[in-house]
């Protein structure tokens, strides 16, 4: 019994570090879709291109210097994130602003041919070898009491808490973030409101694109090889951002979380005790997911809407 | 004779439908290749059985489905069960299966009478993952991943073994299909989908049972989503889920969106388009521009199958069919149009 109960708080761990990445991908969709009700479909792919981005700045950083120092990731995240604003700017500059007065398909469209426009760029550019990450920490891990924890996943959870600490400041207390709330709630009266509402579009796509690319960043290390097939994990996102109710920011975190903790129990201590959860692992968040809407339509933490007639 | 048919002009039908079977001679004439085109053909005519039922339950319904590959995963393994394992004929497969697959559409309405919106295309969406899983789970029946051969299909003792039989079996059920699907949608059931999909208050005051009405979309959206995997598992022999992917899900509703929605005509050109594309034009492009470019190596069919896409979602956003409009009005207008703008 006492096993049980380790392995279980084991799982919850490393299922949390896993959950706030599906958090922090979920973020990036909830942010779009609160500012203009568009559904990124290519949140997934940014992360990718974020990951393989940190990648090469930091091979190639090493390459110069030989030896891998705080340092140089440290330049290599900024240098990464730096990409991410130029990234995000411009995909508001040819998505976003072409088609604001076109339906909302039309963006959903344009973000899932873009999801492949990426993953084929990433491919020619980088090859179609699996390269191996390289992470600050290494495979280093700590045990406290019966369980084993990896640094990494540490780090995971703390820059996640940390990025959420920094997102709540900057929506509560900063005029923009503010102006971004205004904007998500009612587009056309923040305008009479004099909020530059195309400046606010722009300035969520850059910040989604960043939190993907600190989401590609923090995960590739936890994936033993990192392909184009990485863009395909943002699709896993959606369920947790729904689960917590889209567009609700808490949500997606609530969600991100609860969904990675459930998938990483399902594979261990489940799988272990019921030989048949192994055919199901792969897609046990899309069956709670349908479960829960079955429930409650609006997600977790989702505000019912009252619609108008 | 005045009355249904009054607002179409339907002169054109029997010439279309004369010139959909005279193609393949003309194709067999003009190149030696003719083999491949008709193989694109049989899939763009496949998928055309699908795209012109998901039209009516997104483009007329409102109800988005982001997992129609799972329907025609369930049609496709159903039939080559029913016809392989179990012994029944192809002829009564052909009616069987698609009716089961209605019941599994059947199914997922039940969400949909609380569900809508993005969350409804999730749910599809995660039912597609599901499906995929569980034909991989019964493996006694399917296989497993490995996938399955399927028999050919044989109608009153006549077996359909090339591309060449596939093409006129497969037309004539893409034409069934088209017309099928343009009634119901001017019939008292399509209007009262489309009534549904502006306001569901309005429709519920104005008597539409919202309830019965939003099964029946995606029990008939099921027919034509099975009556496509029937054909598609016996015309191509070998089924695996690895062909009933996410992406094709996306590609179905990409092609209802590009046609433009709620237009039947317009279902049809889109997924026109996007299967030519995909399998001529941009093979065809590919080989051009790795010879002149000197490019190697890299996914670049799926580079310029999506920056087509991409660019011509930015400059034509409301779609082929939307073209289409223009373009008539331009030409009914013609000495004077107001905007000097072809397309």
């Amino acid at each position: 019994m006492d096993s049980l109960f380790t392995g279980l708080l084991q799982e919850s761990i490393s299922g949390t570090a896993l959950g706030c990445i599906y958090a922090l991908i979920a973020l990036g969709f909830t942010l779009i879709y609160k500012a203009s009700e568009v559904v990124n479909f290519a949140q997934g792919e940014l992360m990718m291109v974020g990951a393989y981005v940190n990648f090469f700045l930091v091979t190639s950083f090493m390459a110069e210097s030989g030896e891998p120092t705080g340092w140089i990731f440290l330049s290599g995240f900024i240098g990464s994130i730096l990409f991410a604003v130029l990234f995000g700017w411009f995909l508001d500059r040819i998505i976003n602003r072409p088609l604001k007065d076109e339906p909302v398909f039309s963006v959903i469209m344009a973000t899932i041919s873009l999801s492949i426009i990426l993953r084929a760029v990433v491919s020619m550019f980088a090859g179609p070898m699996s390269l191996i990450p390289v992470s600050p920490f290494g495979n280093q891990i700590v045990a406290v009491g019966g369980i084993v924890i990896s640094i990494l996943d540490i780090s995971i959870i703390v820059s996640a808490i940390l990025l959420v600490v920094l997102f709540y400041y900057f929506f509560h207390k900063t005029k923009w973030g503010i102006a971004i709330q205004a904007t998500s709630e009612d587009p056309v009266a923040a305008q009479l409101m004099g909020i530059a509402v195309k400046r606010v579009y722009g300035l969520v796509w850059i910040f989604s694109a960043i939190v993907a690319t600190i989401s590609g960043i923090l995960l590739a290390p936890r994936m033993s090889l990192l392909d184009t097939s990485m863009g395909f994990l943002g699709l896993k996102a959606f369920p947790a951002a729904v689960l917590g109710g889209f567009g609700s920011i808490t949500g997606a975190i609530a969600g991100g979380i609860m969904m990675g903790v459930i998938e990483t129990i399902s594979m261990g201590t489940l799988s272990f005790y019921f030989s048949w959860i192994k055919e199901i692992n792969d897609i046990i968040v899309w069956i709670v997911l349908i479960a829960i809407l079955m429930v409650k339509p609006d997600g977790l933490f989702g505000v019912e809407k009252v619609r108008k007639v | 004779m005045k009355g249904r048919y009054e607002d179409e002009n339907l002169t054109w039908i029997p010439i279309l439908i004369v010139g959909i079977f005279l193609l393949p001679f003309v194709l067999k004439g003009l190149t030696y290749s003719y083999k491949y085109y008709l193989f694109v053909l049989n899939m763009a005519g496949i998928y055309i059985i699908l795209t012109v039922g998901l039209d009516l339950l997104s483009g007329y319904t409102g109800l988005i489905s982001l997992g129609h590959a799972a329907f025609l995963a369930i049609g496709s393994y159903t039939s080559a069960i029913l016809v392989d394992q179990v012994g029944i004929p192809f002829v009564f497969s052909l009616f069987i299966s698609p009716l089961i697959v209605g019941l599994f559409g059947f199914i997922i309405g039940f969400p949909a009478l609380r569900i809508t919106g993005m969350y409804l295309g999730l749910t599809t969406m995660g039912f597609g993952f599901i499906v995929k899983r569980l034909i991989i789970a019964f493996r006694e029946w399917t296989q497993g991943a490995g996938g399955l051969e399927v028999s050919f299909p044989i109608i009153f003792g006549y077996t359909f073994k090339s591309d060449w039989d596939n093409y006129f079996l497969i037309s004539a059920f893409a034409i069934l299909a088209v017309v099928v699907s343009r009634r119901i949608g001017k019939s008292k059931i399509g209007r009262a989908f489309m009534a549904i999909r502006d306001s569901e208050q309005a429709a519920e005051a104005s008597g539409v049972n919202l309830a019965k009405y939003k099964m029946l979309a995606f029990f008939i959206s099921g027919i034509f989503a099975g009556l496509a995997g029937v054909l598609f598992a016996h015309t191509s022999h070998f089924i695996s889920t690895d062909h009933f992917d996410i992406l094709l899900s996306i590609y179905f509703i990409i092609m209802v969106l590009v046609g433009g929605a709620s237009s039947i005509y317009g279902a049809v050109l889109g997924t026109l388009f996007i299967v030519l594309l995909d399998y001529l034009f941009v093979p065809e492009m590919k080989g051009w521009i790795q010879e002149f470019l000197n490019i190697e190596g890299g996914d670049i069919q799926s580079l310029l199958f999506g920056l087509i896409m991409f660019l011509f979602i930015i400059f034509q956003p409301t779609g082929l069919y939307g073209m289409w409009l223009k373009m008539r009005i331009y030409w009914k207008l013609f000495p004077f149009n107001p905007k000097k703008k072809f397309i």
